[in-house]
Order: structure tokens, then C-alpha cells, then sequence
């Protein structure tokens, strides 16, 4: 009896140590690295230096493109974020319910999901190329268009260009996560407010809505993390340019570390963008779990 | 049982992390960039001759290994610094800037292990161009240059000359622009970050500007270097260029060139190689010098690759370690193999011995040796130079967003004299 105790007293971890161990040296270990790297002097080949207090966070903040490129992060989250979760909502209402062929536009959803980010953005690039994209021979082969349109003719459409990629991408995780949470809700709700009287927004604001609220939570504070972090939609399309114009900070601090050799910067950078990913992240989930405590 | 079995897995798992393994032989750590297609096959497949570089010299020098990595332009410089913030550097390397490492005194001096009838043997004015504080540290591995290359059939269609002057420049662009309205752009240009650094080279050495002054100071702020940018967006507003120049690439714009989308392009001589790799056939097509400013001096642009070997202060034996680098480079650059490495790719040599049988196989390479004795190269042996060559395609870019060139040039060189 005594031995089978201690036995347990530690098996469980020995279970456990290897995907312990697979955390600490690829998650935990480099995070602890990025941080002392980003509080030391950083040579332009990369050798890391002495301890240099906030000069990295310093300097990449006061770079000229710093600016923008945190106001084009807020751009890119808020909006793919919040319109590929109310499209991903609506869509999986529609989904929802029965029609012919639902199986069929389900496994439709999935495919921009599972194909590889890269290759979509490289596949939407082409799309909207001027010189030979599909969009523009699409348009003109079906006579709606005369002549080819560019379209991308300025940064900023590019950058919308962009985000409409990553809203695109985005939707189907949204609308599974939805689903999910709209097959686990009963029937019987519906029936009875029915027989209530009860219209479809008032079914939708007092039923569907608080129902499916915690996999709207799960998926929108994955989401904001997903989005903030994406990276090769916005490197494969413009690259950021012109100037760092259409940057994200997670690609303006990959330029930043492997093109100007400011590793110490793009290093404070990084650190910025993981303590602003845990606020978001730590704010959304507290407001929410808040308000369903009150319900 | 079963539990036995796990736990045996287990405890197997966390030994093969630890694994080590006995080194007899001396291994050199190389990273060799893809130039091309057929880079990786040359050096570790079967592309050289049915068997690889690596075998090849494996055979050759008993007791050296090569763990010889092939890496894309793209992604070489992540590799790089990584290995070198991990305290984990090359032995050899590939690449094409080198100051950096120079200066922060991680590069051996090539004296060191480079033998002597070899050192002799490479173009001196490349040499001179890997001197940081009066020493070698790299030698050229290849060279490339930069004509302008034309649409000769749509040049007889419009009826024009080739241009030798911006503004001959600018007339041929606006001929082209008329008479195909639009479905050709005459001029390519590039200020990406792949390469918008020869774009800003073409026009500031074809205006007398540059880099750097006669004392090879940094004047990046010259007023010849703000006229030729302005003259650079005075193109691009007129749209005598590809649409998009932030953006699209010289391999775009060399793939436009052989659609026939667009009438000029300059762009280095493997051109003709990736024109025909690439299934491009049916363009006829000329090479002209790069158009310069009235009253300035023409030259072409040079483009030069190195090699280079890291510090190791961890080998046990440095002079065999040496010996072993001096072994690499002497079969790398033995004619045997070099010629057809560079002709592989389409680009020009880097040492005397090679030239003989180069001319030989193609004549017309004799007429691009005569470009590069001509040619500028970027001044890559100075510490800053990575931050110029950002630093000026971000001038361009901000200025193709309506910023002022000349203030933004002062920005670049105020940075640079800080």
C-alpha cells in the first residue's frame, strides 16, 4: 500500500517531463532570452553585449516609423478582428441551420483555414496583381471591365488589401467556433420563445447571443493574438513598404532585427508587443468572465 | 508492462536530447547562398557532373568533412546572425557584406589561411574592395554587372534610339508610352527591399553622385545624389515605370521584360540565363550601357559576392584549421570546378585562371569582363554600409509617398555622421 503512494507521489510528473521539458527549452527558454536581449547592448552581427537598461526600448520608440506602425497594428487587429467575428458569426448562423448541401459549404469554410497562410497570401497577391492578376482577367473576360484596373494604387488600399486577406483567413475559425457553440444550444429555448412570442432579434439578443457568449470569448482572444502575431500575410504582400507604411510590428520588428541589424530594438520591440498581447488578452477575458458571473 | 515500456521510452527520449558525437576528422561548417536553381544540386546533390562538390572534395582532402549548407539570399542573413548570437558562427561563408563582422573582429584575416598562389590569383580591384583597417578579410567569390537591357523589336516598332541620357531617357519613355498606350511600361525600376539600392546606385553614379566622396566619407546627401532622385521620381510620376516600384521586384520586372510588358530593364548579365530558365524565348532583345546625365560620366554598376572565415578560438588544432579553409577555397577555385560554377549561374569570375576558359565557352562573356573593369561597387567595406543601403531604399520609398527628397537624404546622412 506504502509503496503504491510513493509511487504516485511521483509518477505523474515523470509523465509529465517531457512536454515540461518541450515548454521550457522552446517557450519559456527563448522568452527569457528575448527579455535579456532586449535590456542589452546588441552588436549589428548579433553579438549580445553588457546590460543596458531601457536604451533598446528607448531607441524603438523613437524611430521615426514607430508611430504609424503601432497605429497600423491597432488598424489590423480591430479590424480583421472584429469583422471577420461578425462575418464568422453570421456565417455560422447560416450554417446553423438545415438546407441542402450544408455539409458540403461546411467543408467549403474550412479550406481557407487549412491551407497554409503563406500560400494564401502568395495566392491573393497574384489575385490582385496588376499586370497579369486573375481578378483583372476575370473582369475583363466577363466584359464587366475594359481596361485592367490596378488595384493597388496606394499604400493605403494596399494595407486594406491586406487586411481583407487576413479577415478572409480568419472567418472560419470564427465560424466554428460559433457553431460549436450554437449546435450546444437546446432547442427546447427556441420552442419556447416562440410560443412566447418572441421574433428572431429578440430570440438572437436574449438567447443565442449570451449562449454562445464563451465561444465568442475563446475565439476572439485567440484571434487577437492569432492577428496581432501574423506575420506572412503582410511580409509576402507589400513587405511593409513603401517605408515600413504598411507595417504590423511583428513584421516592421522582423525587418528591424534581420534587415537594419537592430537586434536590440527589434528585440524591445517584441517585448512591448508580448506585454501589450497579455493586457489585451488579460483585459478581454476579466470584462468578460465579469459579466458572466453577473448573468 | 505497458507502463515499462513508456517509461523505458521516456527516459530514451530525454537521453537522445543529450547526444553527443566524437569528432576525429576536422568538419567546416559552410554556408553557401543559392544564386539559382541549380546551386544546391551543384554543391550537395548529383548537378556537378553526377556527383557533388562536396564528395568531390571529401574524396580529394581525406581528413576534412564538410557540413556545407545551402541558404536562400532571403533568409542567409537570419541564419547568419542567429549563429553568431549563439556564439555558434560558420567556418565559412557565403554572403556579400562583411564589414560588420570585420570590424566587430570576428573574421580572420585571409593572409591566414588563403595559400599564397591563390591570394595571387584573384582581380586586385576586388581585393581592395574587402580591406577593412588595411587588411583582407574575404575574397570575391563571383561578380556580376549591370547593363540596361532593351526590346529591340519594340524599339524599331516605336522607331527610337537607345537612350544614352536621361533625357533621351525620358523621350524614348514618353515614345513608348504613346504608341502602345499604356500596355508596356518603358522603364523598369526596383526600390524594394530586395534590391532599391541599385536603383538609388544607377542614378546617383550616373549623375557623379554616390555613396561616399572622394576621402570615402559618407555623402549620401550630395546635391548630385538629391537631382538624380528627383529625376528618379519625375520617372515614376510621369509613369514611365512599372506601377508599383516599392513593391515589384527585379525578378518581377525581369519577368515583365520577357513577357514583353515592359520595354527596359537594367539588370546584371545573368539575365540571358534566367530569360531562358525561365521559358522566355520568343523576346529579342539588346544590352546598352546605363543612361547617365548630360555632362556626367557613364559607368555600370558591379555587384560582388564574397567568401569569408569566422574566428573559432574553440578549435583544438588552429593551423590545421587553417590549412583545412586554405584546402576548401583552393578546390572551390581550382578551374576545374570554378568555371563551371560560374557559368552555371551566368555570372563573371572572380580569378585570373578562370577567365581563359570562360572566354572560350562563351565569347560574349569577354565583352561583360570589359563592363566590370568599368564598373563602381557599392563601398560594402565600410561598417555602415547596411544602413545606407536601407536607409537610401527608404529615402526612396518615402519620397514615392510624396516625401521631399533632399530632406530626407539630409535625414539619412545626419544618421550616418551622428
Amino acid at each position: 500500500m506504502n509503496s503504491i503512494l510513493v509511487r504516485h507521489k511521483w509518477e505523474p510528473y515523470l509523465w509529465i517531463l517531457p512536454s515540461l521539458l518541450l515548454m521550457a527549452v522552446f517557450v519559456v527558454f527563448p522568452i527569457g532570452i528575448v527579455f535579456k536581449i532586449a535590456f542589452s547592448e546588441v552588436s549589428k552581427s548579433g553579438v549580445v553585449g553588457a546590460f543596458n537598461g531601457l536604451a533598446n526600448f528607448r531607441a524603438a520608440v523613437n524611430e521615426p516609423a514607430f508611430g504609424t506602425v503601432m497605429s497600423n497594428t491597432f488598424y489590423w487587429v480591430v479590424s480583421v478582428v472584429g469583422i471577420s467575428t461578425l462575418l464568422g458569426f453570421i456565417a455560422a448562423m447560416v450554417l446553423n441551420q438545415s438546407f441542402h448541401g450544408r455539409k458540403l459549404a461546411r467543408s467549403i469554410l474550412v479550406f481557407p483555414w487549412a491551407a497554409a497562410l503563406v500560400i494564401q497570401a502568395s495566392i491573393w497577391n497574384y489575385i490582385i496583381k496588376f499586370e497579369y492578376g486573375n481578378l483583372n482577367n476575370i473582369l475583363l473576360n466577363l466584359g464587366i471591365l475594359r481596361d485592367a484596373v490596378n488595384w493597388r494604387t496606394s499604400y493605403q488600399i494596399e494595407f486594406i488589401w491586406e487586411c481583407g486577406v487576413g479577415i478572409f483567413v480568419t472567418i472560419p475559425f470564427v465560424t466554428f467556433c460559433v457553431l460549436s457553440g450554437l449546435q450546444s444550444i437546446d432547442a427546447a429555448y427556441y420552442e419556447a420563445a416562440t410560443v412566447d412570442g418572441a421574433g428572431f432579434w429578440k430570440k438572437l439578443s436574449t438567447i443565442t447571443v449570451p449562449l454562445v457568449k464563451p465561444s465568442l470569448t475563446v475565439s476572439t482572444v485567440l484571434n487577437i493574438i492569432y492577428v496581432f502575431n501574423s506575420f506572412p500575410i503582410i511580409y509576402t504582400i507589400t513587405k511593409g513598404a513603401p517605408a515600413n507604411k504598411t507595417d504590423t510590428l511583428v513584421t516592421y520588428l522582423y525587418m528591424l532585427a534581420f534587415y537594419d541589424q537592430k537586434k536590440g530594438q527589434a528585440t524591445a520591440l517584441s517585448v512591448i508587443g508580448f506585454l501589450i498581447l497579455c493586457a489585451a488578452a488579460g483585459l478581454y477575458m476579466t470584462i468578460t468572465m465579469r459579466k458572466e458571473d453577473e448573468l | 508492462m505497458k507502463k515499462a515500456v513508456a517509461l523505458f521510452l521516456t527516459l530514451l527520449l530525454l537521453l537522445s536530447a543529450s547526444s553527443f558525437a566524437l569528432a576525429e576528422d576536422i568538419t567546416l561548417d559552410v554556408i553557401i547562398c543559392q544564386y539559382g536553381p541549380n546551386t544546391s544540386d551543384w554543391f550537395t546533390g548529383t548537378g556537378m557532373d553526377g556527383t557533388s562538390f562536396v564528395k568531390k572534395f571529401e574524396e580529394a582532402n581525406p581528413g576534412i568533412k564538410l557540413n556545407l549548407e545551402v541558404v536562400s539570399w532571403n533568409d542567409v542573413y537570419t541564419v547568419v546572425s542567429t549563429r553568431i548570437s549563439n556564439s555558434n558562427p560558420p567556418d565559412i561563408l557565403n554572403i556579400d557584406v562583411f564589414a560588420n563582422y570585420a570590424s566587430e573582429g570576428l573574421l580572420m584575416p585571409v593572409t591566414d589561411y588563403c595559400p599564397e598562389e591563390l591570394y595571387d590569383d584573384f582581380f586586385p580591384a576586388f581585393m581592395q574592395n574587402s580591406v577593412v583597417d588595411g587588411v583582407v578579410y574575404a575574397v570575391p567569390d563571383l561578380a556580376s554587372a549591370r547593363a540596361l537591357f532593351y526590346n529591340v523589336d519594340m524599339f524599331e516598332e516605336v522607331g527610337i534610339e537607345v537612350p544614352q541620357t536621361w533625357a533621351e531617357l525620358e523621350d524614348a519613355c514618353q515614345a513608348i508610352l504613346d504608341f502602345y498606350g499604356g500596355d508596356v511600361y518603358p522603364f523598369g525600376m526596383d526600390m524594394t527591399t530586395d534590391e532599391g539600392q541599385a536603383n538609388f546606385a544607377y542614378f546617383a553614379w550616373g549623375n557623379n553622385g554616390g555613396f561616399v566622396d572622394a576621402d570615402d566619407n559618407w555623402a549620401v546627401n550630395s546635391d548630385e545624389n538629391v537631382e538624380a532622385i528627383e529625376f528618379v521620381m519625375g520617372m515614376v510620376e510621369k509613369g514611365y515605370t512599372n506601377p508599383n516600384p516599392a513593391t515589384q521586384t527585379r525578378y518581377d520586372l525581369q519577368d515583365m521584360f520577357g513577357a514583353g510588358k515592359l520595354a527596359m530593364v537594367i539588370a546584371p548579365n545573368s539575365v540571358p540565363t534566367y530569360l531562358t530558365d525561365k521559358g522566355y524565348t520568343d523576346i529579342n532583345y539588346a544590352t546598352a550601357g546605363l543612361p547617365h546625365n548630360e555632362g556626367a560620366t557613364g559607368s555600370s554598376v558591379g555587384i560582388m559576392d564574397r567568401i569569408m572565415a569566422f574566428k573559432d578560438d574553440s578549435a583544438p588544432d588552429q593551423a590545421a584549421r587553417n590549412e583545412a579553409i586554405g584546402k576548401f577555397l583552393t578546390f572551390f577555385y581550382d578551374p576545374v570546378n570554378y568555371v563551371d560554377w560560374v557559368s552555371m549561374e551566368g555570372f563573371l569570375p572572380a580569378v585570373n585562371s578562370a577567365v581563359g576558359a570562360l572566354i572560350e565557352a562563351d565569347p560574349s562573356f569577354e565583352s561583360w569582363l570589359d563592363v566590370l573593369n568599368t564598373s563602381k561597387f557599392y563601398p560594402s567595406h565600410k561598417a555602415e554600409w547596411d544602413q545606407v543601403k536601407l536607409g537610401v531604399i527608404n529615402v526612396q520609398q518615402n519620397a514615392l509617398t510624396g516625401g521631399d527628397v533632399k530632406t530626407l537624404l539630409d535625414g539619412l546622412q545626419a544618421e550616418l555622421t551622428k
